[in-house]
Order: C-alpha cells, then structure tokens, then sequence
C-alpha cells in the first residue's frame, strides 16, 4: 500500500469518524434538551392577515411548545408507567436513572461535540442505551429494541474509529 | 366618597374595575364614540350613571334562567325587574338577583311591569311561545328594545305581528337563535366555508338532536297556580303549564323547541331558505302529549352552485346518535358543527386541496392523529368493502367560547341599542327560519312534500 493511499483512508477515516461523533453528540444532546420541553395551550385572538382581530371577535386555542426545568420527563409517562409495572425494574433503580437520565444525555452531547473524554464518553452513552433496552425486552417494546440496536452499532463503530478522533479538546 | 355607580351595584364592581372590563369588553370606544347619551364617558373618564342598561326579564323559567345567568355575566347591563304569571318562578327569580347584589322588581304580568317600570331600556322575553307575540308588540310599542327567545311564536301570525311591530316602531328585535353570534359558528361559515371554501361544493347537510326519554315536569302542590289565574293567561291546568311545550296552543313541538335552532343554521349557513319540505314523524311514546316526540324531515335548497338537501331529526325519546350538531357535507370536506364543542370536526376528503393554509391561519387546528393515517395503506386494508372511502381525517375547529352560549348573542343585542353593532339575528330574519320550521311541521302533519315560495318568507 502507498503512503498516498494510506493516507487517503487515514483522511477518510478521520472525516467518518468526526461525522459519527458529531451526530452521535447531536442526538444525545438534543435528545437531553427534549426531556425539558412541553406543549401548553394558549388562547390569542383570531387575526387576519394584517394583524387585525377577525370580526367575529373569535379567540382561537394554540399550542405552544416550551422549555423549562419544570417540563423535565426523562421518559414519557406512558412508558414510565409500564416500567414500574416490572419486578425487575425496582424503583430504587429507575428513579435515579429517570432523575440523571437528561442531564447525562445533555452532559454526553457537549462532550461528544467538543471531542472531550471521546471513548468515555461513548462508552457511557452505549452504556445508558443498554439500560434502556434492558427496560425496552421486558415490556416487549422489540421495534423500540431494534432503534436503540442501531444506535448501540453506531456508538460501537464509533468507538472503534476513536483512533481516528482529531478535532478534539482531548485525545482520551 | 361617593361613588358615581348606582347604589345596588353587585359587590367588587368598582369603577375602576367596571371601567377596566369594558376596555377589555372592547367597549372602550363605545365610550367615547357611541351616539346614545347614556353610553358615553365623561371627560374626565368617570362612567356615567346611565351607560348601563337597564332591562326586565319577562318569563323565569328554565330559559329566562339561563339568560339570566348570561346578563348576570355582562357588567354593563342590569336585571332591574322580573315577571311571571308564576310567584314560585318570580320569588324564585328574585331571590336569586338578590344573592348577586340585585334589588328587582318582581310583576305578575308584563303589563303592570310596564305601568311602573320607566327606567329600562330593553326587555327579555322567555315566556311560553305563545305569550312571545303579545310581550313582544307591548313592549316595542312602549318603546323598548326586545330580546326574545325563538321561537317567536307558535303561529306565523304572531311571529308576522312581531316583525311589523319592529319595523312600526323602529325598535330593535333580536330572536334568541344565539348560534348566530357564536365566534365558533362566525368562524366556521364566514372564514372556512365562504372564504376558504373549505368544503367545496356542499351536496348535503344533516342535523340532530336526540334527547333521551324524560318524564313530564311536575311543581310543589304548594306552589301550584289557582285554575283562575291559569285560565286567565291562557292555561288550562297546571300541568299544561309546566310542560306547555307538548301542547299545540302553547307551542311548536320538538320541531320547534329544538330544531328551529339547527333549521335555523341551514338557512343561515347556505344564505337562502328551502323550496321543499317532506317530513314524517309522530307521537308514539309519549300517550299524554299532543306534539310529536319525534320527526325526520328534508329540505331541498337551491344554491348558486346546485341542489343541496338538508336532513334534521328530532329524537326525544332517544339521546343516541351523538348528540347535536349540524353538519354541511361538500365534495372537499365535510363541517360538523355542534354548540359542544366536542361533538364538532372537520373532515377533508382524500382528494381535497392541502389545507394547510388554513391551519397556518389559525383557522383550523391539524388533526391529533396525522393526517397522512386516512391515505396509508393501513388504513386501506381496514375496508371491509372495496368501495368503501378510506377514514378521513378529523381536524379541529381551534375557536373557543370562554362564556355562556347565550352570552355573545345578548352582548350583540346590547352592543346594537349602544349603536355599536348591527343585531346578527333580528325578527326579519329569525322570520325565515320561523317560516321554515312551520313548513316542516306542515310536512309532518300532512305526511306529503310542502313547497315553499319566497313569498312564504317575505313580511
């Protein structure tokens, strides 16, 4: 193999793998900043196109998305519920995992993106997709299993490009 | 310190507060702008005295109940005098003023309120359909403006008399088919089917409403009326009284009671009345009543873009069917439209233009579940028979009524003797609906097709 063909798939590694992380950080992070928003429904006056209120004086109901600490559901109620429905889902272990769950996924997007502690890092986030599918076999959710398989292959290809990892804060 | 508002003003009604939910009522240019004398501030923004209406409420049954509890909503306006032939429903009436911080006045009948009262300057008339007329034409030719429960009258006489009468006397007559002033209702005919001719060509429409079986209304044995002073305003007996609206010398029937308010939107929402009727129905649970419980009828209206029919039921004796609503059916979609709000949608046919627009307008809402569900696959194989259409999909009417139903209709009826607005449903017009209500009545009873002709709507 010539050094300029070594080369090349060096390059091309390097850009693969700072692709990888950076969806992997985008997903992770967005994912997090997810847990914290809700939808609430707002009334406003029915306006036309000129910013003048209909005729009819009609108030219309608009739903509105928005962000604060209070929205914070690390998963949506429905599955929560379900989940404390499993023996082997105790509480003493779910309710920390649901309390740091969107912080460590804001925490591992930063983290990703910025390139620092890149392997602990992806290790982690595989870690906490493995818990969560741990959750997902045990209430039969297999289409939700087979997402967060796509998302383990991915952190696994990541971790064995991590070699590659340039444009980072840090080289761990 | 004094204060400018009347005495018997309710409790935590200052003029501060009264003057800040008149701004909010948008009333605030009215204030400064409106004609009558009594409707205008002061220079230096104190409220007079005289800018809130004084009005009677003449019948407090179960309706003039409701539209009392509607005025007791609208600070501008106040209850000063109630009548009924019933002491039972006038104490009644009182009592119940008097715990929202009114002192009223309680008549037997409207003549005597008429004698005494000089200071009110509009009347509602809930009484029994028959006494609707009669109240009506006393009051405008005394010079007051009337609100009066549909239907007008349990005859075409009666409800012609009320239209000259307002004409006679240029007084303002608004019929309570309070529909018209619903921003829900406003929304649907004048921004989704005119404007964005949402439903496209509208072949068809049906109404409802379908009440469960009930028993007759009874009274306190001690609170019931003497033959005599029953027999002098019209009554046979006590019972007749309480449940007049079985009787045919009191009323309409459920035609009447009920439908005139959904007959009334076909008219409104197609902007024309009926050229035909065919109907059948009858009395056939209810052996001591003499109006049908129950009646189907259809109407044929000629549009400008072709025929449309326009089915209404009446069921009492049965609440399935869900509910009551009034639904337009066009090639593009179809509007359900109900006073609850749970009982309306909106359902676009598969092949309609996007309605996206009207979404980005606020004047629709997107479906909960999505759109795209009616054209999948999925939703193909549900079919049980290959002509079947596809599910569609079911969006919202996002408008919203924070008050009373009957609310807004009043407020337009006090905003138009302000010279603020224009009545949304004065006697000339209710006056079609009322033609085409008889007209199904007449289909009922003759069991055979009626035609109707401009000439039958006209006054």
């Amino acid at each position: 193999m010539s050094d300029s063909t070594s080369t090349q798939q060096d390059c091309g590694s390097t850009l693969g793998f700072l692709v990888l992380r950076a969806w992997l950080g985008i997903r992770a992070l967005v994912t997090g900043i997810e847990k914290f928003s809700d939808v609430r429904t707002v009334q406003q006056p029915l306006l036309d196109e000129a910013g003048k209120p209909d005729p009819s004086g009609a108030v219309v109901e608009i739903q509105q998305k928005f962000y604060s600490f209070h929205s914070y559901r690390a998963i949506p109620d429905a599955l929560r519920d379900k989940f404390a429905q499993e023996p082997l889902l105790p509480s003493f272990l779910t309710s920390p995992f649901y309390a740091a769950l969107g912080w460590a996924l804001i925490l591992l997007g930063i983290t990703l993106l910025l390139g620092l502690w890149t392997r602990i890092s992806l290790a982690v986030m595989g870690a906490i997709y493995v818990a969560l599918t741990v959750g997902l076999i045990l209430i039969k959710q297999d289409a939700g299993v087979a997402w967060l398989a796509i998302h383990i292959a991915l952190i696994a290809y990541a971790l064995q490009l991590s070699k590659h990892n340039r444009f980072a804060l840090t080289r761990s | 310190m004094s204060s400018p508002l009347p005495a018997n003003e309710p409790a935590g009604l200052d003029r501060r507060a009264f003057l800040k939910t008149v701004s909010a009522a948008g009333l605030g240019l009215a204030l400064t702008r409106a004609t009558p004398a009594w409707a205008q501030a002061k220079a230096d923004g104190s409220v007079s005295p005289n800018s809130i209406l004084n009005i009677a409420l003449v019948g407090v049954g179960a309706q003039g109940r409701v539209l009392m509890d509607a005025v007791l909503k609208i600070p501008t306006v106040r209850i000063v005098a109630v009548c009924d032939i019933w002491e039972y429903a006038r104490t009644y009436g009182q009592r119940y003023l008097k715990k929202s911080g009114f002192e009223v006045r309680a008549y037997e009948n409207h003549h005597d309120m008429l004698a005494k009262e000089k200071d009110i300057q509009a009347v509602l008339v809930a009484t029994p359909d028959f006494w609707h007329a009669p109240v009506t034409n006393d009051c405008l030719r005394a010079g007051l403006h009337v609100y009066c429960e549909k239907m007008m009258s349990n005859t075409i006489e009666g409800a012609r008399s009320m239209v000259k009468t307002m004409r006679e006397t240029g007084k303002l007559l608004q019929i309570g088919h309070q529909r018209r002033s619903n921003p829900r209702y406003l929304v649907a005919r004048d921004r989704l089917i005119r404007d964005a001719k949402l439903l496209g060509r509208i072949t068809a429409a049906n109404a409802q409403w379908n009440r469960a079986a009930s028993d007759d209304l009874g009274w306190p044995n001690r609170a019931a009326m003497s033959k005599a002073l029953l027999e002098k305003y019209g009554f046979e007996d006590m019972h007749q009284f309480r449940n007049w609206r079985w009787y045919k010398k009191y009323g309409g029937g459920p035609l009447s009671d009920l439908g005139a308010h959904q007959i009334d939107i076909f008219n409104w929402f197609f902007d024309t009345t009926p050229t035909t009727v065919i109907g059948n129905g009858g009395r056939d649970y209810y052996p001591n009543h003499e109006w049908m419980d129950n009646a189907m009828v259809i109407y044929e209206y000629h549009l400008p873009e072709g025929v449309a029919r326009a089915f209404y039921q009446v069921q009492t004796t049965t609440s399935a069917g869900g509910g009551y609503y009034e639904q337009f059916m066009g090639v593009n979609g179809t509007l359900k439209m109900s006073e609850n709000p749970k009982y309306t949608s909106i359902f676009r046919e598969a092949a309609a233009p996007a309605w996206d627009e009207w979404i980005r307008r606020h004047w629709l809402a997107a479906p909960t579940a999505p759109a795209s569900a009616a054209d999948t696959t999925e939703a193909s194989s549900e079919k049980v028979d290959a002509r079947e259409t596809a599910e569609l999909a079911s969006y919202r009417l996002p408008v919203v009524l924070n008050k009373a139903i009957h609310q807004p209709h009043l407020e337009n009826f006090f905003n138009a003797i302000r010279g603020t607005a224009k009545l949304n449903c004065p006697a000339d017009e209710a006056f079609k609906s009322e033609m085409t209500v008889f007209k199904a009545i007449e289909a009922v009873e003759k069991k055979t097709l009626i035609t109707c002709t401009p000439e039958d709507f006209a006054v």
